[in-house]
């Protein structure tokens, strides 16, 4: 099934059951799906323009709202620290994705072995990605640490020099990323791991008795089933990076210099920290618009016949 | 060859394994130690365990904290499953107009940044007088986990083969009572499997709670968050509180660790 489309093409069952769901129990249907899309639309849509409304007044909680049209997308847009934050956030998820994809594509194939004992570490493996961001970023801010921090202890006993990792503008980036490679890498491996489970063994056993070489071996035989097992892990990695928060936040707090400062934490900062509402709405429809596109070119990726528009959430 | 090649692939598996298994493994350490050891240059792996740091713990806000994730999270999940597996069943039993774009619809929300809906609900639950309570949250994650639920659940329905519920039907069942008496039944692995992920999801969101409270309905990570700001790090209890928060997350990784696939993809792969 997992080649399986993103949405079934299956038009509308006329089974029985539906049948005799005629129009006496039409109160039935609108049990089934009134509720959840009400309260869905309740939730998101009119969320998301409220917002919208917000971002266009210049309102800091505690003062009046003023209209001020586009003049905080004009702030923002001029404002360095969110051209900072804009190109951090792309950095972060080109790097990280690109590491947790190649890496995926190699843990997967080696968690595809058969041998005693591979049901436990499979669960090891598969763990980090379960546990809260917050918790991993916490750990590894404790084994990043300059002073008693386990890596750089680490590192000097292989003979390496010390890394000042939360300290230094371009190594807190790495750092970041290499907590969310950590984490996230399994994700991709699990599902490459269920994209090699749908090869059929008589493909494998074929291509062992021919003596294919590797690469038209992975090319011909493992690439069509592996080819939407790592595009959707494409789309959930790359959505999951552009609106990275908890681990960066963790971290460093988004410094030293905002130099791990993402999209997210600027919003965060806006709104929390400075209560200019207005601002903090203008970021998130930024990043909700950037989320768009690229999801807009994945799916279209995944499924190239379906043409519609897919919005986050509108 | 062959052998080596088979050595080599278990060596590989378990280094891997480390890898993982290390960080987790060291927190875990590093919860039994003193303030000093916990600093110690170079750091300390034999020492004399001490239950110190979960005794500050149990004796701080922590249980409150943890009493707030839960309640949140268990809500969330009643919730969503509830709702989830209505529309979910819908789906896959009936044909309505739209139901394509509504069904995309539904899976574009688990695209929609947190952030994105921070600012509105912020000051909704401001003048509502909402905020720091656990009605607030509960509504938030409704939203991502409802959605969740709908795409995964309709999976399970899907697999259940309609014959049985025609049959209920000949037999004087009426559709409500098909889908109460048959269908859930025969969905409930799914169900549980399903209310697992809502819970963990819940559980583990941090960037809506930590904007949405602030000390009366804190849930546990907004919780260690602060403790490093106010009192200096306080590694101890940090390491001790994430493990005791986790530790439920453990278990029900390891009762679904057959559906991760499933889980992790959002019904579209299993």
């Amino acid at each position: 099934m997992a080649q399986e489309a993103m949405v079934s093409e299956r038009e509308g069952p006329a089974t029985a059951v539906e049948a005799a769901a005629g129009l006496r129990d039409l109160w039935w249907r609108r049990l089934l799906f009134a509720p959840t899309i009400g309260l869905l639309l309740l939730l998101a849509i009119v969320p998301l323009l409220f917002s919208l409304g917000v971002s266009l007044f210049n309102y800091s909680l505690g003062s009046r709202a003023i209209w001020t049209g586009l003049g905080n997308y004009i702030n923002l847009f001029t404002d360095p620290q969110f051209w900072l934050a804009a190109r951090v956030t792309v950095q972060f998820t080109i790097a990280a994705v690109s590491i947790e994809v190649v890496l995926g594509i190699l843990l997967g194939f080696v968690l595809n072995q058969r041998f005693t004992g591979m049901g436990i570490i499979r669960l090891i493996v598969f763990l980090p990605m379960m546990l809260a961001p917050f918790c991993i970023g916490l750990f590894w801010r404790f084994m990043f640490d300059q002073t008693f921090g386990i890596v750089d202890y680490i590192l000097t006993r292989v003979g390496l020099p010390t890394i000042p990792w939360l300290a230094h503008p371009f190594w807190s980036q790495v750092a970041v990323v290499v907590v969310d490679v950590w984490q996230w890498t399994p994700f991709v491996a699990l599902l490459v791991l269920a994209g090699l489970g749908t090869i059929p063994t008589e493909l494998l056993e074929a291509a062992t008795l021919d003596r294919a070489s590797t690469w038209l071996k992975f090319r011909q035989i493992y690439w069509p089933y592996l080819r939407f097992p790592l595009l959707l892990a494409l789309l959930f990695r790359s959505i999951d990076t552009l609106k990275l928060f908890d681990s960066p936040f963790i971290l460093t707090g988004g410094g030293p210099g905002n130099f791990t400062s993402t999209l997210s934490i600027l919003g965060y900062r806006h709104q929390i920290m400075f209560f200019n509402v207005g601002m903090a709405a203008a970021i998130s429809w930024v990043v909700v618009i950037i989320i768009n596109i690229v999801t807009n070119i994945l799916v279209r990726l995944i499924t190239p016949a379906r043409v519609e528009q897919v919005a986050t959430g509108l | 060859m062959k052998t080596f090649k088979r050595v080599l692939g278990v060596v590989l598996a378990l280094l891997v394994a480390a890898v993982f298994l290390f960080p987790l493994l060291w927190i875990l350490l590093s919860s039994f130690k003193t303030k000093l050891e916990l600093l110690a240059v170079p750091p300390v792996f034999i020492f004399r365990p001490t239950l110190q740091n979960y005794i500050n713990a149990f004796n701080s806000d922590f249980p409150t904290q943890v009493r707030n994730s839960l309640i949140i999270a268990i809500s969330t999940t009643v919730i969503s499953i509830t709702l989830g597996s209505l529309t979910a069943y819908g789906f896959s039993r009936y044909s309505i107009k739209g139901s394509d774009f509504l069904q995309f619809w539904i899976l574009s929300l688990r695209m929609l940044p947190a952030i994105a809906v921070v600012v509105p609900f912020y000051l909704v639950f401001r003048t509502l007088k909402l905020l720091d309570t656990h009605i607030a949250l509960i509504m938030v994650y409704c939203l991502f986990n409802i959605s969740f639920a709908v795409w995964v659940l309709k999976g399970f329905f899907d697999e259940i083969p309609i014959e049985l519920e025609e049959a209920a039907m000949l037999d004087g069942y009426s559709p409500p009572q098909v889908f109460l008496k048959v269908s859930l039944p025969l969905a409930r692995a799914g169900l549980a499997t399903t209310a697992i992920f809502c819970l963990i999801q819940s559980l583990n969101e941090f960037l809506l709670a930590v904007s949405l409270t602030t000390r009366v309905a804190d849930t546990a990570p907004v919780g260690l968050s602060k403790v490093q700001t106010l009192m200096g790090v306080d590694w101890g209890l940090l390491s001790a509180g994430s493990i005791v928060f986790m530790l439920p997350v453990v278990i029900f990784t390891i009762i679904v660790r057959n559906e991760l696939v499933r889980g992790m993809s959002f019904g579209r792969m299993r």
